[in-house]
């Protein structure tokens, strides 16, 4: 199999009309990584996988793969292979057929494209289905003669557009795995759109969140939950608490925030943010609800909150406990299901640890919406 | 519950109604296709006979205007067709604020009366010629003022039209996901048409091509302007409807009417059949396992009706070399001949006691009236008109006499 | 500048082969079967008629006699007017405006009930019913009622039966005939288009309204005509247009006396081969027909778009 070819994008800007769905986009896609855009519904994250599969022209910048300016070349001639959010599989061919489709098109015998496709079908587990048609196979099925199809084309990269959206939740967890794997046998560059964090934290290598066209952050998985860049990032990927303040003080790379409710609480700043925070400025807190710990009522500790109990809810493999916070929002700590009945009773007032390494601060941003 | 029982019998009434309207006049056409009376009707009935389909199949212009009719029909299927299918993909990629004037305008032609667009055919093309200068003997001059040509042309301008409305409801409903995802794999544009869309629109194709001909074999407004010197079915009917009709026409009718109805029975049996067998890949119904009939027709009216037509259809070829209406013309002659003497001698009684009664006021011709009203449809003039042997000949022979003035020429004299 | 972009992000789309074919064969059809013949006739509407030797020549100018015929007739002191030609001008529009209402009133509750009754074998039938004479020759049809009217034809052989009538009457003189066919030629025009939309009526809606009180009229006036008028103008359209431009139900079925407009048009052409006579004629029916329908769309609020669903 073909190894990995590098993607750069420089510059990229895609307008439609007024309207600028892509803005000073710069990626540097390393040949064989995992990459995924991730990003809400709307973001410009599947116009940057139209501009790279060569549906559409970036209005500015180049897109290079392999090192090579793709601009002005057709969809049809780019080393790339898209998997379609709805598949998009050949209603009326056969699966050998569809999947065979980029042989058929350069002129390869029945016989070859026919060899080709039953090696596919083995590689994705559906050895003997070749005959059937698309719209006989379960959405998992589909799923994969939609990869193999696009693997078929022998690609340097492919392209998933949000292709496990349409599944349910126990297959699409399932799919990650086999997609990992898939990946990493055939060992080209995939780059994935998705809007579930799941996916992405899961399956890449590293992964750029977008935000109205906006790229906030590139990192890897693990960077981009525990030192969010910006505060879309960090309430956008995974459960977080926000905590708003001014900068006290600043030691290093700690910050220590004056909050409205919380009082003073010490905090890291994000590794992307250090140098930019000064005192004074308005920030926000991050602390993920798994962070916080119950503990003694230590009044004047810096890392340490008290807040009334609201509700509390049991999620099996932990207790969700909702409390007072700020500005109408409340802070959620999880508590690990230790067999013990409930945490807390409705008013109650609890004090939560955290270590400080465990928040991130950073300037006062845009929230992503629930 | 009384007013509920009301609304029933008025929507009956109703449909009743509607539907002898509109089926009524057919029936009646198909009847007269077996009467021997030598004027299309059905009362009084002559003689049941299938001579009228012999004096069909025997007519040269009919047979030639089916065979212009097919060909123009050939022509403008593949013309209308395509620039359908092009102006309908057209249309969905045309740029948003040209997209109604660009739909005003290929919808324009089901709208422009066919008498206009018969007219602007012949005058541009015979434009064109003399424009291009382009002299008698030439090949171009003769394709310019070919009825073949201008007809194809003429009926493929609005008959685009309805193709194309065909080949948008398709396309509303493709993915044009799928031909990028053809794109993608390295298809050329050529391929992704032809393996992708082509064949998703394949029934829309058949079904615009089964209509394209249809309106061209049936159009009659834009042929008979640019026709010219050839003539298609349509034009020679409406010449021989125009100038004097028999019931030649109503069979060729009756056979219209039952390859209609053949056609829409199979459409029926088959649309019922696919359903049957999707319902029964589902599991929502269980195969018949055994049963007198056939499978096909579990179940289905359509195929019903559909066995029902060709037994008779059958059964009327095989009876249609051995009927012989000879004795039963005899009959009606003779019967007829009595009928028409003692007519006359009613005639001259009734004359006898006017010209002693009012003898100022007789005209030799308002007679002939008196007795046909007072014996209602029995002396229809077909049977005074009729010539039993010779059915093509027109022309009454003697001893109908008087009467023929009055019965026949309204149905003659519709266009002069 | 735009429709450049346009063309070339055509051509990005479908690619130089399939894109030349499909500007081809859509320009093909827009210049030389649609816009250009209707300019070429338009054109030739405003010339004499003259032989051919003297075209382009000296006396090859634009005129407007052709249009001035046919309201002052041959008279060149527009003195008198050309009553017999406007009066048949007359009688076709408003003969056709007639028959589109006709057909609209026989049309609606059959659309209705077909609409809303679904799936039963009993509709299904009455479908299928439909369609058959949808297939059948205008001339045939005609020829069809032409038996019926006929003097010694059913309708008249059972007024007399009956003794309704002493003498056959000559439906075809007084053109009942006529508008009989005209009505019955294009009924399935109407149908259809209205039987579309009021299928597409949600029927939960009706019985919402029946079950807030409303009375049948109310709901037909509020819910399912509004909801309707798409199809109905659409249907009237079609059933005005064609009607106003038949040919072969005139000819057949007209009385001798009386002429429909597209029979003027015929003789200029084919019986006086006068063309340019026959061109302006011809452009006044398509104008004319034209002007009345936009203006009904627009009184009723209707879009081109619905025109055809």
């Amino acid at each position: 199999m073909s190894s990995g070819v590098a993607v750069d994008l420089e510059d990229i800007w895609i307008r439609f009309g007024d309207f600028v769905a892509v803005k000073e986009a710069n990626v540097a896609i390393k040949g064989g990584d995992f990459f995924s855009f991730l990003g809400p519904s709307g973001c410009g994250k599947t116009t940057i996988l139209r501009a790279v599969s060569g549906f559409l022209d970036p209005s500015q910048g180049q897109i290079r793969i392999g090192g090579k300016d793709m601009s002005g070349i057709g969809p049809n001639k780019r080393p790339t292979a898209l998997i379609f959010q709805n598949l998009a599989l050949f209603p009326l061919m056969k699966v050998w057929e569809n999947i065979s489709f980029s042989m058929e098109v350069t002129g390869a015998s029945a016989k070859q494209r026919r060899k080709r496709a039953d090696e596919l079908l083995d590689m994705i587990a559906l050895d003997g289905q070749g005959d059937k048609l698309p719209s006989e196979l379960s959405g998992g099925q589909k799923q994969r003669v939609a990869i193999a199809r696009a693997l078929c084309a022998n690609p340097d990269v492919l392209l998933l557009d949000e292709p496990l959206s349409a599944l349910d939740l126990k297959l699409r967890q399932h799919m990650r795995t086999e997609l990992r794997e898939i990946q990493q046998r055939v060992g080209i560059t995939f780059i994935y759109i998705t809007h579930d964090q799941g996916e992405a934290l899961t399956m890449s290598d590293n992964v750029a969140v977008m935000k109205a066209g906006v790229i906030d952050q590139i990192d890897t998985g693990h960077n981009i939950y525990d030192h969010p860049a910006t505060p879309f990032v960090a309430s956008f990927v995974g459960e977080n608490n926000v905590f708003r303040g001014r900068v006290k003080e600043i030691k290093g790379n700690e910050a220590l925030i004056s909050t409205n409710r919380s009082g003073d609480l010490l905090s890291s700043i994000s590794p992307s943010q250090v140098g930019k925070l000064a005192v004074g400025d308005d920030a926000m807190m991050f602390i993920r609800p798994e962070a916080l710990q119950l503990g003694p009522a230590k009044k004047s500790s810096k890392t340490t909150i008290s807040a009334n109990v609201i509700n509390e809810e049991f999620e099996g493999n932990s207790f969700s406990v909702f409390l007072e916070g700020d500005g109408g929002k409340s802070v959620k700590m999880s508590v690990p299901n230790g067999g013990q009945d409930k945490i807390s009773d409705r008013g109650e007032v609890l004090s939560l640890h955290y270590n400080a390494n465990n928040a991130v601060a950073m300037p006062a941003g845009e929230l992503a919406s629930e | 519950m009384k007013s509920d029982s009301l609304i029933r019998i008025a929507l009956g009434a109703y449909l009743l109604i509607f539907f002898s309207y509109l089926l009524g006049p057919l029936l009646v056409m198909s009847l007269t296709a077996f009467n021997s009376a030598s004027f299309p009707s059905v009362s009084p009935w002559a003689c049941f006979t299938y001579e009228w389909f012999d004096v069909l199949l025997r007519d040269k212009h009919i047979r030639d205007g089916i065979y212009y009719s097919v060909i123009i029909g050939i022509g403008t299927v593949t013309l209308s067709v395509s620039m359908g299918l092009a102006a309908s993909i057209v249309l969905t990629q045309v740029w948003p604020r040209l997209r109604s004037t660009y739909y005003t305008l290929i919808i324009a032609p089901i709208l422009i009366p066919g008498v206009v667009l018969g007219i602007s055919t012949l005058v541009f093309w015979d434009r064109v010629g003399a424009f291009l200068g382009v002299s008698d003997e030439t090949a171009l001059y003769g394709l310019f003022h070919n009825g073949l040509f201008l007809t194809i042309l003429g009926q493929s301008t609005f008959i685009a039209s309805y193709a194309m409305l065909v080949f948008v409801a398709r396309l509303q409903r493709f993915d044009t996901g799928l031909t990028e995802a053809a794109l993608d794999l390295g298809a050329t544009h050529t391929q992704a048409f032809r393996k992708i869309l082509l064949p998703f629109m394949r029934p829309a194709i058949a079904s615009a091509a089964v209509l394209a001909f249809l309106a061209s074999f049936e159009n009659y407004n834009t042929t008979t302007f640019t026709i010219i010197d050839y003539k298609t079915l349509t034009t020679v009917l409406a010449q021989k409807v125009r100038l004097g009709i028999n019931p030649s026409i109503s069979s060729l009718a009756f056979i219209v009417i039952v390859l209609t109805v053949f056609a829409a029975l199979v459409f029926e049996a088959t649309h019922h059949n696919r359903k049957r067998k999707d319902a029964i890949a589902q599991g929502k119904v269980t195969p018949v396992k055994k049963g007198i009939l056939p499978p096909f027709m579990h179940g289905n009216a359509a195929a019903f009706g559909l066995v029902a037509l060709a037994c008779v259809v059958i059964v009327m070829i095989g009876t249609a070399g051995k009927h012989d209406p000879q004795v039963c013309k005899a009959d009606v002659r003779e019967a007829r001949m009595l009928e028409t003497e003692r007519r006359i001698k009613v005639l001259n009684e009734t004359r006898a006691l006017r010209e002693q009664s009012e003898p100022a006021e007789s005209t030799p011709n308002k007679p002939a009236l008196a007795p046909s009203g007072a014996f209602g449809g029995v002396f229809a003039p077909t049977n005074l008109t009729e010539d039993d042997a010779e059915p093509e000949t027109e022309t009454p022979k003697g001893g109908s006499g008087a009467f023929d003035n009055v019965f026949a020429p309204t149905n003659l004299d519709t266009e002069d | 500048m735009k429709s450049k972009f346009f063309l070339s992000e055509f051509f990005k789309n479908n690619g130089a082969v399939m894109g030349s074919l499909l500007i081809g064969l859509v320009g093909f059809w827009l210049i030389f079967l649609i816009i250009l013949p209707q300019l070429s006739m338009l054109d030739y509407s405003f010339r004499f008629n003259l032989p051919p030797a003297e075209q382009g020549g000296p006396k090859d100018v634009y005129t407007l006699s052709n249009y001035e015929h046919l309201i002052y007739g041959s008279d060149i002191t527009h003195q008198t007017y050309n009553s017999v030609d406007l009066m048949v001008f007359v009688r076709t529009i408003i003969a056709a405006m007639l028959v589109t209402i006709f057909n609209i009133f026989l049309c609606y509750p059959l659309a209705y009930f077909l609409g809303q009754s679904k799936g039963s074998g009993f509709v299904r039938l009455l479908v299928v019913l439909l369609i058959i004479p949808y297939w059948i020759n205008e001339i045939l049809r005609a020829f069809a009622l032409r038996i019926i009217f006929g003097d010694s034809g059913l309708l008249n052989e059972t007024l007399m039966f009956l003794h309704l009538t002493e003498a056959p009457i000559d439906f075809i003189r007084k053109d009942i005939a006529l508008y009989a066919g005209l009505g019955y030629a294009y009924i399935l025009l109407m149908l259809f288009p209205m039987y579309n939309v009021i299928e597409s009526l949600d029927r939960n809606q009706i019985e919402a309204a029946r079950d807030m009180g409303a009375s049948w009229m109310r709901i037909h006036r509020r819910i399912v005509i509004p909801h309707a008028k798409p199809g109905i103008v659409s249907g009237a359209t079609m059933v005005f247009m064609l009607s106003a431009g038949a040919l072969a139900a005139p000819q057949i079925l007209g009385g001798p006396s009386s002429l429909w407009f597209t029979q003027l048009v015929y003789q200029w052409f084919n019986d006086s081969l006068n063309w340019q006579q026959g061109a302006a004629y011809a452009i006044v029916l398509l104008v004319s027909t034209i002007v009345i329908v936009l203006t009904v769309m627009r009184f009723f609020k209707v879009n081109m778009g619905d025109i055809g669903k």
